[in-house]
């Protein structure tokens, strides 16, 4: 009787904290919503309204009837997605080597991808940005996106390399004694056996890329070539006082895809994510 | 014609057994990467040092070796106040990450483990403020710390008759502000790592404590942070990089005003390169930035389990 009343308490105790971190963590984007879905009257009010007393959807529809704000969300789409795709023809033979072959040294090479991540993309942007000028791929998105490939393939290794470890060699093997060579058993059998591994990768080095701020930032100045990213940040800096609510909208317009993509899937990248980072 | 094709069966033979054993070197499956890297990472990595010994401006494409830059870099008396304000955000960041993302782990540990309704939805609430676009995440808190009237924070304060406080404007308030904010999005990240580590602690360990008469706070200590060590060393120098290397959430936040109270040094490095288009000064800085991470990964190497 005690224990189970304890126990309840503990239950009670537990709901109060989830409510404390849902409101830290969700609040800031439900005033993001809530500023978006105003008007600029109702922007400037002097009470604190929580939700406007009339709400209404201009903003979304000014902002994606805006050709150049349309360009910000298609250069962003372009770029993760073609960067990731990328990433993912560089990685996936690697992550394959790095699973099935014993070599010397196959530990520094894990190791020494883990150290590409620890490097910020502002230190090799300082000389990257001078070679690309020099050779014209500046205000570029194939410029742009050779190193949003670079970014994301050691990451993309590690979860898929992580990924390939839970396959049975027996399988390729088996391919292998009824004559396939060695890639054609990767492209016949491990290939789309690893598809579940490669769409969760696939999935968040793309949202990655989606986030992705100072490659772009450095690289590109024309503006209908600029990510969504890059997009809001001059939006805020032309706009910032006189269309609060504008920014607001165009900033739920670059977060929404990322989440909801993430939310559909984020069972599956959680756990390669982890195949990759804690299992080693 | 029966010779012609014997050679040409042998040819194809030879083909294939070049290409089987092509296929059993392991470099050749790597080379593609590891190509890519050198461009992109290593070399770009050893100019940056290199340039780092130049008179070199991003405008001027010639430039003598020299090592003043290093001397101006370590006498701009700019530099104290942005390694501190730097150190400052990296280590409350980094504080404020580990202990909220461990307080969030164990409420959803709890949570899952009476089989509580709603868990799920809490941690993807969590998840989405990772997922937020850095950026975005910086617009976000700068709604929300804003003084104009439609700053929730004060406009929250005012309600209770508070009056409001300069978030931003405060030059001692205003780093808080971006570690808050910072906080914000990076707590999910450790409460992926400390969730994963605190499920694979043996249930057996806390019944041998309630047998002896552990009370919880108790198990927390003796078994709780003990198992968690190495996951949350692993996950300190993580985030430490990451934070160290934030730069799209301070920006449409504060811009690294007030002054330069906010100014982290990727921020500085970044606006001695491409604003001032001081190229050798700016490469002493990412040289900076690169031993820094190359301490913190040694770190990190050491604390990987042995074998893979």
């Amino acid at each position: 009787m005690s224990a189970s009343r304890r126990a309840f308490t503990a239950d009670v105790a537990t709901y109060v904290a989830y409510l404390v971190i849902c409101i830290f963590f969700a609040g800031p984007l439900l005033w993001l919503i809530s500023l978006s879905v105003r008007t600029a009257a109702e922007v400037y009010v002097s009470d604190l309204r929580i939700w406007p007393d009339d709400p209404t959807l201009e903003n979304y529809v000014s902002a994606l009837t805006n050709p150049l704000f349309a360009a910000y969300l298609w250069n962003g789409l372009k770029l993760s997605v073609a960067g990731a795709l990328g990433a993912m023809l560089f990685a996936t033979p690697a992550a394959y080597a790095l699973s099935r072959f014993r070599f010397r040294n196959r530990n520094m090479v894990m190791i020494g991808l883990l150290a590409f991540q620890m490097i910020s993309p502002l230190v090799i942007m300082v000389p990257l940005y001078r070679y690309m000028d020099g050779i014209g791929l500046t205000d570029s998105h194939a410029g742009a996106i050779m190193i949003y490939i670079a970014i994301a393939a050691p990451l993309f290794t590690w979860m898929l390399k992580g990924f390939l470890d839970g396959i049975p060699r027996s399988l390729e093997d088996a391919a292998m004694v009824d004559g396939c060579t060695r890639f054609g058993a990767f492209v016949r059998v491990i290939v789309p056996l690893t598809l579940p591994g490669l769409t969760a990768a696939f999935v968040l080095n793309a949202i990655l890329g989606w986030s992705q701020f100072i490659v772009p930032f450095i690289l590109i100045s024309k503006p209908n070539l600029l990510p969504i990213a890059v997009g809001i940040f001059n939006f805020q800096g032309t706009y910032s006082q006189t269309s609060t609510q504008m920014l607001a909208a165009a900033s739920v317009l670059s977060i929404v895809p990322a989440i909801v993509v993430f939310l559909v899937l984020q069972r599956f990248i959680i756990g390669a994510l982890m195949a990759g980072a804690v299992k080693g | 014609m029966s010779e012609r094709t014997e050679t040409a069966v042998r040819g194809r033979r030879l083909a294939t057994r070049a290409r089987t054993r092509l296929s059993e070197q392991p470099l050749i499956w790597i080379a593609p990467l590891a190509v890519l890297l050198f461009i992109t990472y290593v070399y770009p990595a050893v100019d940056v040092v290199r340039y780092s010994f130049t008179n070199a401006t991003l405008l001027n494409p010639v430039y003598d070796y020299t090592g003043a830059s290093y001397e101006a870099v370590t006498g701009n008396p700019d530099l104290p106040g942005i390694l501190y304000v730097t150190l400052v955000f990296v280590v409350a960041s980094v504080v404020l990450q580990l202990t909220l993302g461990l307080l969030v782990a164990m409420a959803l540990n709890r949570g899952t483990k009476r089989r509580l309704p709603g868990v799920s939805a809490v941690r993807i609430v969590i998840l989405a403020s990772w997922i937020v676009p850095g950026v975005a995440a910086g617009i976000v808190w700068q709604l929300m710390f804003q003084e104009a009237s439609y700053g929730f924070i004060n406009g929250m304060l005012r309600q209770v008759g508070i009056d409001p406080v300069a978030w931003l404007s405060d030059p001692d308030i205003a780093l808080w502000s971006a570690i808050v904010a910072n906080v914000w999005r990076g707590t999910a990240f450790s409460m992926i790592l400390l969730y994963a580590g605190l499920v694979v602690i043996p249930q057996s360990l806390y019944e041998a404590a309630e047998v002896d008469g552990a009370n919880a706070i108790k198990q927390f200590w003796y078994i709780t942070l003990p198992q968690l060590r190495p996951i949350m060393l692993i996950n300190t120098i993580l985030i430490s990089i990451f934070t160290l290397n934030t730069f799209d959430l301070i920006l449409p936040l504060t811009g690294g005003g007030p002054g330069r109270a906010t100014e982290v040094l990727a921020l500085y490095a970044y606006n001695t390169v491409f604003r001032n288009f001081d190229l050798s000064n700016g490469a002493v800085l990412a040289v900076l930035m690169l031993l820094i991470s190359v301490v913190f990964t040694l770190f990190y190497i050491r604390l990987l389990p042995k074998e893979t």
